[in-house]
């Protein structure tokens, strides 16, 4: 039964973004990376405050620092990547 | 020659002595060594002949050479190493000590032997000492004695009693000596001693001694030789002598000149003997030059040259008289030639012997012989050339006179035969020309018979084909009759199937006419298809049956072809639709249109914030920049010219052209459909119009 083998035309892929959509996306991705990893920077932080530096203010600011800075780093890193020709992006 | 200029300087040099004693030592020891390892004969041997004058243990001879050694002294021990011995001299190889392969310390290094007791207690003590020396004299004679006999001895001996092998060995050489006496042929024994050449080996300037003796040998046996020789030859001669002597007697008369010529020739030729001066031959041409002159020492038996000595006063080599083979005037007759050859070989055998003064005379007078031989043989040969020339002038005359009347003869016989035969030939001719016209006639009565039979063939012939002719042309005639009224008939028919041709045609150009219909049915179907739906549907079912319609149409075909797939399997978006998008594409684009070429996040941000506050255009506004494109398009769609709008967005770049580009994929996909529906629609037109 050959006929039946062959597989149904499949659907375009819903995981494709439309060409208009691409900017907006990697800004979702920038603004949640930045706020994860500011919040994570920011919680090493507090923990390295309140167990090795007395509960001072800066350790906190300066993971917050760390985790947001990260984050521009890779926002930046995507965008310049995507119009460069002869490297391929493997997206996570 | 050169060694012996290399030896004198070896042997005089300052370093001699001292090297002739080291290498004397070297050589000691080596030799010693050697007897330690090879085998003793006696092995081999089961019982050694011993004799008693040698094997004896109160022999006369100690052993004396080996004092100086033990002393330390360099000098040679033994008779055998001393180098200035010449070769024939060395005593040959002893028979070797017995087999132990342990090396024996040298016998400097033995313990020596027992200190010479104090003399001071007179009596007793001397008496002791005598004993004592007399008693180890004897035991050591004992067991030298005893060594020879008994090998197992002969092993203890040698190895632990000091001098015990040297006594041994003294006395086992001596046997041997007696056994084998010393031959010069005989090889010496390699000590490792310089080979010496004696002075008179070797290529010198003198004349060598023995050399000198050989060849006074070899001059006696020349000089035997000869004399059985001259055995053999002398009957040769005789037996020559009795030949010109008989020659002689059968012809004196002729033989005088031809004697006289051979005497002028050889004019010295009755030389005496024993004292004949000089044998002067005249020198004859052809022949080498030689000067022979016969010494006037030389007698029958000829002295033969030696050559001087080299200190003797050097001296010439005799002169020997050569008797020169003779030379016959006329030797045309090969008897004489072939006598005069083996006269020659004659001479020339003796003169190879130095004998020719003894045959001199002989062989002269043979020599005048034989020239008178050859005078004696022209004689003979000349009267019988008389006699022949006498005998064949008769003959001549004969044959001449027989020849004269045989050619009489025969010319008067030609004369008649000549007559008869003319006479036959005239009969002949008669007969022949008789017969020659008699068959003429015959011919040309028969050619005229011929030629009128074939006259009248060609008169017939002719008849026959004018006759043909007439039947042909009456048939031509009718036929052409016949042929123009069925011209018409096939002119009727042919008319007919035009006519027929007409009507399949028309109803061809019908058939068509409903395929173009059906053509533009169906292309209309498939554009209300398009424009109808409010949602992009795919239209598949359509441009199949568009297909199908179109079955052969190569221009409908390839535009099907040139629709992509996508396009009829998804359906195309409709203008509305397209517009609508574009306005949510605008406002992406617009956002990145101030984007620098390399664009971080900071670019982007601040592209993002400043597009909001960017003033709108309108219409068709002039510029490259993003906002003027935008704004262009747009006009363009709200046109509802695609196309236009198509090569606007078309002209975007960078991020802009990203951002559209799945817009401008489906304006490309709608295009492609509208150009192919356009190409079918206007492919349907041109076939009904070419119908008519």
């Amino acid at each position: 039964m050959p006929e039946t083998s062959i597989p149904p035309p499949v659907a375009a892929r819903p995981s494709k973004p439309v060409s208009e959509a691409l900017l907006n996306e990697k800004w979702d991705r920038c603004l949640s990376s930045l706020l994860i990893r500011s919040s994570l920077g920011l919680s090493f932080g507090v923990v390295f405050s309140v167990l090795l530096f007395k509960r001072r203010a800066w350790p906190a600011f300066v993971g917050l620092g760390f985790g947001a800075g990260r984050a521009y780093e890779e926002c930046n890193g995507s965008f310049l990547r995507t119009n460069r020709d002869g490297v391929r992006v493997t997206r996570p | 020659m050169l060694r012996a200029s290399l030896r004198s300087p070896r042997v005089l040099g300052p370093k001699s002595v001292s090297n002739t004693a080291g290498l004397q030592w070297h050589s000691i020891q080596a030799a010693r060594r050697g007897y330690a390892e090879t085998a003793k004969p006696s092995i081999g041997n089961s019982k050694p002949v011993v004799l008693p004058g040698s094997a004896s243990a109160t022999s006369p001879q100690p052993p004396p050479p080996r004092q100086p050694m033990i002393q330390g002294a360099p000098t040679p021990t033994k008779p055998t190493t001393n180098p200035t011995i010449p070769a024939h001299n060395v005593p040959l190889t002893p028979p070797p000590p017995p087999t132990n392969n342990v090396v024996k310390p040298a016998p400097s290094a033995t313990p020596p032997p027992p200190p010479p007791p104090p003399r001071k207690p007179r009596g007793r003590v001397r008496r002791f000492l005598t004993a004592l020396v007399l008693l180890t004299a004897l035991s050591f004679g004992g067991g030298v004695y005893y060594s020879r006999i008994n090998d197992n001895f002969h092993d203890f001996f040698t190895e632990y009693i000091p001098f015990g092998e040297d006594a041994v060995l003294y006395f086992e050489e001596r046997e041997f000596r007696k056994r084998f006496p010393p031959t010069t042929t005989r090889k010496p024994r390699d000590t490792g001693d310089r080979v010496k050449i004696p002075s008179q080996s070797g290529v010198s300037w003198r004349v060598a001694e023995d050399n000198k003796s050989a060849t006074a040998r070899h001059a006696n046996a020349s000089k035997d030789t000869p004399k059985p020789r001259e055995a053999i030859q002398d009957p040769v001669g005789t037996k020559t002598e009795e030949k010109v002597k008989v020659v002689e007697a059968a012809k004196k008369e002729a033989a005088v000149p031809n004697s006289q010529s051979s005497e002028t020739t050889l004019p010295l030729g009755k030389a005496p003997e024993g004292k004949s001066p000089v044998v002067q031959s005249p020198v004859k041409p052809g022949q080498p030059v030689k000067k022979e002159t016969a010494p006037s020492s030389t007698t029958a038996n000829a002295i033969p040259f030696t050559a001087p000595e080299v200190d003797q006063p050097s001296k010439f080599p005799p002169e020997v008289t050569r008797i020169d083979p003779i030379k016959v005037n006329d030797a045309n007759e090969p008897v004489v030639q072939d006598l005069v050859k083996i006269i020659n070989d004659i001479i020339t055998v003796v003169n190879a012997d130095n004998s020719n003064s003894r045959f001199s005379t002989t062989i002269d007078k043979a020599k005048r012989e034989v020239s008178k031989l050859g005078g004696k043989i022209k004689a003979l040969k000349d009267e019988a050339e008389k006699d022949a020339t006498s005998k064949i002038n008769s003959e001549k005359e004969d044959f001449d006179r027989a020849a004269k009347e045989l050619i009489r003869r025969l010319e008067a016989e030609m004369a008649k035969q000549q007559s008869q035969w003319q006479e036959e030939y005239q009969n002949e001719r008669q007969k022949i020309q008789e017969n020659y016209e008699q068959k003429l006639k015959a011919e040309v009565e028969r050619a005229q018979q011929v030629n009128e039979q074939r006259l009248k063939n060609e008169l017939l012939k002719q008849a026959i084909d004018l006759k043909n002719k007439f039947m042909s042309d009456v048939k031509t005639q009718v036929e052409e009759e016949r042929d123009s009224r069925l011209g018409k008939l096939t002119d009727l028919s042919k008319t007919v199937n035009d006519l027929e041709k007409l009507t399949t045609d028309w109803n061809s150009v019908v058939d068509a006419n409903l395929k173009t219909q059906h053509l533009h049915v169906a292309v209309e179907a498939v554009r209300a298809n398009l424009e109808k739906s409010q949602v992009p549907r795919p239209f598949v079912r359509e441009l199949a049956a568009l297909k199908e319609i179109a079955s052969d149409d190569e221009v409908v075909n390839a535009a099907i072809a040139s629709i992509n797939p996508v396009a009829y399997q998804r359906g195309v978006p409709s203008s509305s639709h397209l517009i609508d998008r574009f306005r949510r594409v605008a406002s992406e684009v617009r956002k990145a249109s101030l984007l620098p070429e390399d664009a971080g996040v900071a670019s982007h941000a601040s592209s993002y914030i400043l597009s909001k506050v960017l003033f709108k255009k309108k219409g068709l506004a002039t510029g490259d920049d993003v906002e003027s494109i935008l704004t262009r398009t747009e006009t363009f769609l709200e046109e509802g010219n695609l196309d236009e709008a198509a090569r606007e967005m078309n002209g975007l770049k960078g991020w802009a052209k990203t951002l559209s580009k799945d817009w401008m994929g489906e304006v490309r996909r709608v295009l492609e459909v509208q150009q192919a529906l356009d190409v079918i629609a206007t492919e349907a037109r041109l076939q009904s119009l070419r119908v008519e």
